[in-house]
């Protein structure tokens, strides 16, 4: 068990290390649409490390932090796209 | 501290200062939005699920929608610098409150560990034993906090009040619509 909880622990620090990468686009843009692609990019690796650490340290409630991320994930992009090509307008 | 843990604060750490070096203020609020992932990643290897939620919903998510809010209210930066210039006296003071805070790392108690306040005081074996006869509340959360500990609740609503009063102030406005 501790074997598997290591594997799936040192799967999640590659995943952040992933979004690590990603940070620099978010930085560097150039365009705004980079951008929120890159912060949907490390929505979506943070539901998974959230997961894998569920899975890790054997912990379900963690599951559902991971359901309500996949979700504001979603809203997040949506509003800030919306956003970049109707200045002012949320949701 | 475990591989997760360190890529984690590098990558909170970068989204912070990437927060307060980017010029463009939807960038920043972008970045921001990415280091409110990364925390609640950190309070869930803590074991606080719950603070985590709370960061999922309240940090990456209303928290993104009212900065939005805030910029449609704004103008953007002039010139073509997408990095802030630092300000070294102001990173100097923000470096020494840095390091004041830290000295108080020390006195903090292991997570997890046996001899905190929480579990070794009397008052939380009283709360435990007559909570629910003494207040009638069904849930003991709710007696300590609106019970035996109503009047810092009361400072709170407080404090929540006056950020309202302050938002209207800033907004000229008279009522939420």
């Amino acid at each position: 068990m501790t074997f598997i909880a290591d594997v799936l622990l040192l799967t999640a620090a590659a995943f952040v290390l992933i979004s690590l990468a990603v940070v620099y686009r978010l930085v560097r843009g150039p365009t705004m649409q980079d951008r929120v692609i890159a912060v949907n990019v490390i929505g979506s690796n943070i539901v998974v490390i959230i997961a894998l650490i569920a899975a890790a340290n054997d912990d379900p409630s963690a599951l559902d932090i991971a359901i309500v991320y996949a979700l504001l994930n979603f809203l997040m992009s949506i509003a800030i796209s919306k956003f970049t090509v109707e200045r002012g307008g949320v949701l | 501290m475990s591989a997760v843990e360190f890529a984690l604060i590098a990558f909170v750490l970068a989204c912070g200062v990437a927060t307060a070096m980017l010029r463009d203020v939807l960038a920043a609020i972008i970045a921001f939005a990415a280091y409110s992932l990364g925390i609640a990643v950190i309070w869930i290897l803590l074991r606080a699920p719950d603070v985590g939620l709370t960061e999922a919903a309240v940090g990456a998510g209303v928290t993104t929608v009212l900065f939005l809010l805030t910029i449609a209210k704004t103008v953007r930066p002039a010139g073509e610098r997408t990095l802030e210039r630092i300000d070294l006296p102001a990173l100097g003071v923000a470096v020494v409150l840095v390091g004041i805070l830290a000295t108080t790392l020390g006195a903090l108690p292991p997570v997890g560990g046996a001899e905190t306040p929480v579990i070794t005081s009397e008052v939380t074996q009283y709360y435990l034993d007559n909570a629910y006869t003494e207040t009638e509340v069904k849930n003991a959360v709710t007696a300590v906090l609106a019970g035996y500990r109503g009047f810092d609740t009361l400072g709170e609503a407080v404090v929540v009040y006056a950020a309202g009063v302050g938002i209207l102030v800033v907004l000229q406005r008279e009522v939420f619509a």
